[in-house]
């Protein structure tokens, strides 16, 4: 029997999001709201944008709610208006993705309006979106969460989720591959890149990658094959890793999507571990704008230098 | 023609055409992830999951070559591929869903060019078709005219059995003669019951009123809001038994390279981006309006039938889950 995670605080968290939504919308103090509503599929939620306050009670919040919305307020998502201030629902992983971003000068906090979410944690695929949220149903990232109770929020309902330690299992996974000789972990990467299909799903739901064209698109010149073979897909995976080295905020949603189930944070992950190890950098609820691969400083690692 | 095969001559059979050197594609797993592959023994055949992927690329591939160039000098030689070498395949263990799907892509490659890369394949394939036991609320086959026992597309089509084993019922001509070719592996049918078969719960559409409002509404409110929050990727078309799109790129060096053909997808932005700068569909509502537009009105306007066959794969995989069985249900109803 795997252990249950307890998610009744949602049904309250639901309420307070959409009272607050209803509140914001007639008062005119946002134009739109970036949430979450129900769908068709037994246990499903799917992204909605929603302007005016009868709307306000389609907003949800339950473990089918995993898209990181933050996506939506880019550059990249020109179909969402972005007139006025915005209200969007965010889990604390979301939010440091918004902190990366207003980081970034993308956004602007004075623009937004954040509903934070009291967060147990969402599931890792809602392909079965009507799946129990337990230990092993539960996504990755979440076992590792240290953002269930976002800040610096404009309202949070009062709710408090309860988080049972889980056994960190990208940590265990990136202590497994760590583990492997460069060979052995070639042949694993490898294999994992045979299945990429290029469908950009990973590329296209990242808040960071609001590039207007990516390099990976480009074809005057020509920067990478785009063909789904082993030279494309390496160098779109490095592409990829190395653009979000030191902006990627642990949303998971790369991985979340990847049709051909290629275990995407685990680079991402890595890529963090190395950051905290040789910059201090982690991601968080801070808006910080000097990124640690964006700034110099002299105590910088010039170990490399040779 | 009936026939029944137990579990262990349907692997031995499978075992015995990889022997003789064909091609025999399957529901396997590839790292983790379901997939139809080539095996290379019977053990490898998983039948408890439907495939991430379609059955289209035994014919349709990911990626393939279409021609290689050289240059010496001032010499350029160019070779083209030889579709005669394609290896004869049998294509086991296909959904229903995937199997209709196939009839469809024939009429798309052999209209007015006859695409001798996806022809020659397909020619030289033996589709085996299998009865669904299970379906999840994504699945909807039996509300665009098919269902779990639909044989469209196969050329021999088995149920299980219960107890085990397989009822086995030849389509085509090409059924009976992989049959014929093992007869010693298949018996007479012997009364045992096929297991009771998958229902998919969606109510069936009426698929010439949704075509008519198609017709009517190429400009409507009603796409902004089903794909204002489309993310604009390939995973709706990639892993649909029946899209079809594709884009030719060369990839190499001055000196040598090849010409390839790899999937496309009417989600991806650049799908319809002129050299201008200018792009036609400049949004994803635009861009979803034509992958509902081409399953539904163009390809019907065509070629008379439905580019979908409710295998449910785009609504489970869609990044931001948006539902084209939710979608048709309320067009249906407008
Ligand atoms: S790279 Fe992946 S985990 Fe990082 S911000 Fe982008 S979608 Fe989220
Ligand atoms: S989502 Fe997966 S299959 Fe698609 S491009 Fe990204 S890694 Fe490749
Ligand atoms: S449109 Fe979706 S449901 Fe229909 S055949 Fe394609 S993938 Fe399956
Ligand atoms: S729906 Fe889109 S990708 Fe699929 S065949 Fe039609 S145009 Fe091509
Ligand atoms: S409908 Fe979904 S799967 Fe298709 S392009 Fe849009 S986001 Fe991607």
């Amino acid at each position: 029997m795997t252990q249950a995670i307890d998610t009744t605080i949602y049904a309250a968290v639901s309420e307070a999001i959409q009272g607050e939504a209803q509140r914001i919308l007639s008062a005119g103090e946002v134009t739109a709201i970036v949430g979450y509503a129900t769908a068709r599929r037994k246990g499903s939620a799917q992204p909605i944008v929603i302007t005016n306050a009868d709307d306000a009670q389609k907003l949800i919040f339950t473990p089918a709610c995993v898209n990181n919305l933050a996506v939506y307020l880019t550059k990249a998502k020109k179909e969402i208006p972005k007139q006025g201030k915005i209200g969007i629902v965010v889990k604390g992983c979301d939010l440091k993705a918004l902190a990366g971003l207003m980081g970034e000068s993308q956004l602007k906090r004075e623009q937004l309006y954040l509903i934070g979410v009291p967060c147990a944690g969402v599931l890792a695929s809602t392909i079965q979106p009507d799946t129990q949220l337990t230990a092993d149903t539960i996504a990755p990232k979440c076992t590792e969460c240290d953002a269930h109770l976002p800040q610096g929020c404009d309202f949070v309902p009062a709710q408090t989720p309860v988080t049972p330690e889980l056994e960190k299992k990208y940590a265990a996974e990136i202590a497994r591959l760590e583990a492997l000789t460069p060979k052995e972990r070639w042949a694993y990467w490898k294999e994992q890149f045979s299945k990429c299909i290029k469908c950009y799903a990973c590329r296209q739901v990242c808040p960071f990658c609001f590039c207007e064209q990516c390099l990976c698109d480009r074809n005057k010149p020509q920067m990478v094959d785009t063909t789904p073979r082993p030279a494309g897909n390496t160098a779109w995976h490095i592409v990829r890793a190395m653009h979000l080295a030191g902006r990627c905020a642990g949303c998971a949603e790369c991985e979340r999507v990847c049709p051909m189930d290629i275990p995407l944070n685990l680079l991402n992950r890595k890529m963090a571990k190395e950051l905290k190890e040789l910059y201090d950098y982690e991601a968080g609820f801070q808006v910080n704008e000097n990124g640690p691969l964006n700034s110099y400083t002299e105590k910088d690692d010039q170990s490399f230098i040779k | 023609m009936q026939k029944h095969i137990t579990q262990q001559n349907l692997n031995t059979l499978l075992d015995t055409l990889i022997k003789e050197g064909k091609r025999v594609v399957a529901p396997r797993l590839n790292a983790g992830t379901p997939l139809y592959e080539p095996l290379t023994s019977s053990a490898e055949m998983i039948t408890d999951q439907l495939p991430k992927r379609s059955g289209k690329e035994a014919f349709f591939p990911l990626c393939e070559d279409i021609m290689s160039y050289e240059k010496e000098g001032q010499q350029i030689k160019l070779t083209d591929i030889d579709p005669a070498r394609f290896p004869e395949t049998v294509l086991v263990g296909v959904r229903p869903c995937d199997a209709a799907a196939i009839p469809v892509l024939d009429a798309v490659f052999s209209w007015d060019y006859k695409d001798e890369f996806f022809l020659e394949r397909r020619n030289k394939t033996t589709v085996v078709g299998v009865a669904c036991t299970t379906a999840d609320d994504a699945c909807f086959c039996t509300a665009v005219g098919l269902s779990p026992s639909d044989t469209k597309g196969s050329d021999l089509f088995l149920t299980p059995l219960e107890g085990g084993g397989y009822h086995c019922e030849t389509q085509s001509e090409k059924g009976e003669a992989l049959i014929n070719s093992h007869q010693e592996l298949f018996s007479e049918p012997n009364g045992s019951k096929t297991v009771p078969l998958a229902r998919p719960q969606t109510e069936k559409f009426d698929l010439e009123k949704v075509k008519k409002w198609l017709d009517e509404h190429f400009e409507d409110p009603a796409w902004d809001s089903i794909a204002t929050r489309c993310v604009g990727c390939g995973a709706c078309a990639f892993v649909c038994p029946a899209c079809h799109c594709f884009d030719i790129v060369d990839e190499g060096t001055e000196k040598s390279g090849k010409r390839r053909k790899n999937w496309d997808a009417c989600g991806f932005w650049k799908f319809t981006h002129h050299a201008s700068g200018h792009n036609p569909r400049d949004g994803q509502p635009k861009r979803y309006r034509n992958r509902i537009m081409h399953k539904f009105k163009y390809y019907d306007d065509k070629f008379g039938q439905t580019l979908c066959t409710g295998c449910g794969r785009c609504i489970r995989l869609c990044p931001v889950g948006i539902d084209i069985a939710q979608i048709v249900e309320e067009l249906n109803k407008k």
